[in-house]
């Protein structure tokens, strides 16, 4: 197993007013090649912070991020889109698809933006990912024909479309009732499965931890702990 | 990215992001449509005026191009820049020369020579033109004109007589006894005894009538006459819209005047006769003198003109219409308040009318009851108009002459020279002409044409014959008795010298008397003049026809670059502004129209502006989301400018062919043109505007960079909003 995603003593700070948030003391972490991660911990601890650092949309105060070996640091804002394009996936708490969009068209995007396909090519991967979050019979609605669940899963769908090394889902059941979570969870774990995705995602539910392989809890900015989970731990 | 693929992408978002924004995009889309339509009209009709406008520029006087003098101190102006003929615009000496080196230029078709002067012209009075008759009368040995002409001199003398008491009774002393003398003289020559004189020896007699009266009657009619001298021959073949009307061309090498009809219509013909016209046009094109203002007043005018019509009226006629006009028009009843109201019935159409007089006919006059009745008959309304019109053309206008002078007389136009003394030269009138297209227009009818040798007289300058008789003269001086008619050539000739002192030895009066008698005898310069002549004499300026009007900027340059290299010192000017204030009439409207499309799209622009940026803020999540998996800042900044892009071309697509459709409308029905100006401007009495695809891709240009402006500051904005606004707040 190799290390895909390694933080080195990252610091994030805001300036609020006259003061200075410190959403990230300095985080040292490392995620290995098809983990299933959770961050969890109570609002303001800094998963969100922890988060977008991983995701490279935003730029540490201090420390380094490697994402696949390589360190984000010395990149352009263009050499960080496209290593967003190319290794990542997101999932966002508010889904955030495109709403002029249909279902199909969503999925489709970031292939389209990747630009590295053909057309056959492009619409038996935007079928194939569609299927896999069973919203095959869905795919010419548009977002606001479709329910929380359904909105989540395409928005799944976009994320692993491009077959990303890792995927991040910030809060990702959070506008979603309990069993609708549970199953995006599923879906999730099983694509984890299946496709070797490494999966890292935030919450603060206890029942979405549930389904994690690694939990990893923040605290004002630190990592208070870091331990296997659920089952495989207990294996 | 796939550049096919992404631009698919693009539209698609563009074309649902305007779908799911309808409202907006209705009325940005509305806007831009409108400034659309607005540019295509708007410069295809301003188009068809320039193009129409330069064609009654060009083929009317001005020809493509012009030239003239360098060392000019005002800017030429072919349709004049005011009343008088001031603007000091230098002078071609030899127009030979600057032909031969023109002419030699590609895509120059013809070289013709101007010169353009404003001028007085008269005719002599009455008194002059009944002697002169007389005069001619006798030398034909013709018995039978002096009893004609008798008691119409005898009438003339009968008005000049009570000027005369009235000038009498309010001059000073000194005055008073020429006054008196001349009294003396006019009832000497009302009474049958000098008649009887005249019989016996009608010389005496006729230089009594040249020496002692004539100067009495004063200038005769006086008016101004815009004339442009040039080659006639060559002017009649070039100029396409010259169309001779009436008479005769102007024969080769022969001095003459033509005048344009409009000029003679609206100038020149009988004042009652002219406004009569203007109110029987009206009744023909169905507008009624009650109730317009402008042809109400024209008719009060015309009512108070019998004295101008009983003038002329030879005395068995004037007998003759007055009976006419009594079985016509009846008086009822007595005339009113001293005579100065009266109703009079008029018996065609049985209509009652009132005429009333600013002053009551004096009873003992000559022609009271024939005044009285033809007052009545110049007071018409819309019934009696038709009827009366007619009599005055069919009855009346066979007695009086309704123009000054008519084609085949000789005429005498005095103009200020050069040097500022006035030169005067007798030319006969061959014709009238009319410019095509443009017999409505006072501003092309206002030029006459004049040829170029009666022109340089006119101007103060000598010709070779002149120049070598004066040369002539001056070695022959004293030792010779200088022959009368030599001596007169010497006086009003040529000689600039001889003329300058004796304008300023014997004053205006006395010259513009000698004048008359000249003109009275009615010596024309008959002698012919060679083209060659024509040609290496001086010229104002110069019209330059091209082959083809097209190649017009280029041929401009290549003349004057022809002209400079042959050392020639002239200024070479297109013909939009040699014609001055007229053909920068449409640079002025097209400068007001470019004005308001300019603030059409500024607000369009702003409009655009605000709804974009609008329109970036609620999407923030939106390209946020974009930003983070993967779009790049040009996709996002495409993204947007496609949407507006999209919009602009799309409804100025609409709006160029709304635009194309009202040209398209307006060309089958054709704007009138109501005025003088508009004929002209139109190039005839409609315009029929033309659009061409250059109008719709300039109208879709500037939408589509209006389009642009409006968007790339919310464009940049957009590509601002960093990914991680993707990751902010659930709703």
């Amino acid at each position: 197993m190799s290390v895909i995603v390694d933080l080195r003593d990252v610091a994030k700070e805001f300036p609020l007013g006259k003061t200075t948030v410190h959403a990230l003391r300095g985080v040292s972490l490392s995620i290995q090649k098809g983990e299933f991660v959770a961050i969890a911990g109570p609002s303001g601890s800094g998963k969100t912070t922890m988060l977008n650092q991983i995701g490279c949309v935003d730029v540490p105060t201090r420390g380094e991020v490697f994402i696949d070996g390589q360190s984000t640091s010395a990149l352009s804002e263009r050499a960080l889109t496209r290593l967003r394009l190319r290794k990542l996936g997101f999932i966002f708490q508010s889904f955030n698809l495109v709403g002029v969009l249909d279902v199909a068209q969503n999925v489709e995007l970031p292939l389209l933006l990747q630009g590295n396909l053909t057309r056959k090519e492009r619409d038996m991967r935007v079928a194939e990912m569609i299927e896999k979050v069973d919203l095959t019979p869905q795919s010419t609605q548009r977002p606001n024909e479709l329910s929380g669940g359904q909105r989540q899963r395409v928005a799944i769908a976009r994320a692993l479309v491009t077959r990303p090394s890792i995927v991040m889902a910030d809060e990702p059941t959070a506008n979603l009732d309990t069993d609708t979570g549970n199953r995006i969870l599923e879906v999730m774990r099983t694509l984890n499965k299946k496709e070797g995705t490494t999966f890292i995602f935030s919450t603060h539910d206890h029942r979405v931890m549930e389904h994690a392989r690694r939990l990893v809890t923040l605290v004002d900015g630190l990592i208070a702990t870091d331990a296997p989970h659920g089952s495989e731990a207990i294996a | 990215m796939n550049p096919i693929a992404g631009f698919g992408l693009l539209l698609r978002m563009a074309l649902r992001s305007l779908w799911s924004h309808k409202v907006k995009s209705l009325i940005v889309g509305s806007l831009m449509a409108f400034g659309t339509t607005l540019v295509v009209t708007g410069t295809a009709l301003l188009d068809s005026i320039q193009s129409a406008m330069s064609r009654s520029i060009i083929h009317s006087l001005a020809g493509h191009l012009q030239v003239y003098s360098s060392e000019a101190e005002d800017e030429l102006s072919i349709y004049g820049g005011g009343m008088m003929s001031g603007n000091e615009v230098g002078q071609i000496p030899n127009f030979s020369k600057v032909k031969s080196v023109i002419a030699a230029v590609p895509n120059v078709k013809a070289v013709v020579p101007m010169g353009i002067q404003l001028a007085n012209m008269s005719r002599g009075s009455d008194l002059d033109r009944a002697f002169s008759q007389l005069r001619e009368a006798h030398r034909r040995g013709d018995a039978t004109v002096a009893p004609r002409l008798v008691p119409r001199i005898k009438r003339l003398l009968s008005l000049l007589e009570s000027e005369l008491i009235n000038r009498e009774a309010v001059s000073s002393p000194e005055v008073k006894k020429t006054v008196t003398a001349q009294l003396v003289d006019v009832r000497r020559v009302m009474n049958a005894a000098f008649w009887t004189e005249y019989d016996t020896d009608p010389l005496t007699a006729l230089d009594f009538l040249d020496t002692r009266i004539a100067p009495l009657g004063g200038e005769g009619r006086l008016m101004y006459l815009r004339y442009v001298g040039t080659d006639l021959d060559s002017f009649s073949s070039n100029f396409d819209r010259f169309q001779l009307v009436e008479g005769e061309m102007v024969p080769k090498g022969a001095r003459g005047l033509l005048i344009n009809q409009r000029f003679a219509e609206s100038r020149l013909k009988l004042t009652a006769a002219r406004l009569l016209d203007d109110l029987e046009e009206g009744r023909q094109q169905g507008v009624p003198i009650s109730g317009t203002p402008n042809l109400e007043s024209k008719a009060r005018r015309l009512a108070t003109l019998a004295g101008s019509i009983t003038i002329l009226l030879e005395p068995k006629d004037a007998k003759t219409i007055e009976a006419q006009l009594a079985a016509l028009i009846t008086p009822l009843g007595p005339a009113t308040d001293a005579g100065k109201t009266q109703r009079f019935e008029d018996l065609k159409t049985g209509t009652q009318f009132t005429v009333k007089r600013k002053t009551s006919p004096d009873l003992e006059a000559y022609d009271a009851n024939l005044d009285r009745l033809l007052t009545a008959f110049l007071t018409m309304d819309d019934t009696t108009l038709q009827w009366r019109a007619q009599f005055f053309y069919e009855v009346l206008g066979k007695k009086i002459d309704l123009y000054p002078f008519e084609t085949g007389d000789v005429v005498t136009i005095r103009a200020f020279t050069k040097r500022g003394y006035i030169k005067a030269v007798n030319v006969k009138v061959w014709g009238k002409f009319v410019f095509k297209g443009l017999e409505r227009s006072e501003l092309s009818g206002a030029a006459n044409l004049l040829d170029l040798m009666t022109f340089r007289d006119l101007y103060g300058q000598m010709t070779e014959a002149q120049r070598e008789e004066l040369s002539q003269i001056q070695a022959e001086a004293g030792a010779q008795d200088v022959a009368r008619e030599n001596a007169e050539d010497l006086f009003f000739g040529g000689d600039e010298e001889t003329e300058t002192s004796e304008t300023e030895t014997t004053g205006f009066s006395e010259f513009a008397g000698v004048n008359l008698k000249r003109q009275r005898r009615a010596t024309v310069d008959e002698r012919r003049f060679q083209q060659d002549e024509l040609e290496g004499g001086m010229a104002i300026n110069a019209a330059i026809l091209l082959e083809d009007d097209s190649m017009l900027a280029e041929t401009q340059a290549a003349v004057q670059k022809a002209v400079d290299a042959a050392g020639l010192k002239l200024r070479v000017i297109d013909h939009e502004r040699a014609s001055g204030l007229i053909g920068q009439l449409a640079m002025l409207i097209r400068g007001i129209l470019y004005v308001a499309i300019f603030i059409i799209f500024a607000v369009a622009l702003v409009i655009i502006n605000n709804s974009m940026v609008m329109a970036t803020l609620e999407r923030v999540r939106e390209i946020g989301t974009l930003r983070a998996i993967g779009a790049q800042k040009r996709f996002v900044m495409a993204m947007f400018m496609l949407e507006t892009l999209t919009l602009g071309l799309v409804t100025g697509g609409i709006g160029a062919a709304l635009g194309a459709g009202i040209i398209t409308i307006i060309n089958r029905v054709g704007i009138p043109a109501t005025n003088d100006i508009m004929v002209f401007a139109f190039s005839g009495p409609r315009l029929r505007p033309d659009f061409t695809a250059d109008h719709i891709f300039v109208a879709v240009g500037i939408i589509m960079v209006v389009t642009l402006l409006a968007t790339y500051y919310p464009a940049r904005i957009a590509t601002r909003i960093q990914p991680i606004e993707a990751m902010r707040g659930a709703d």
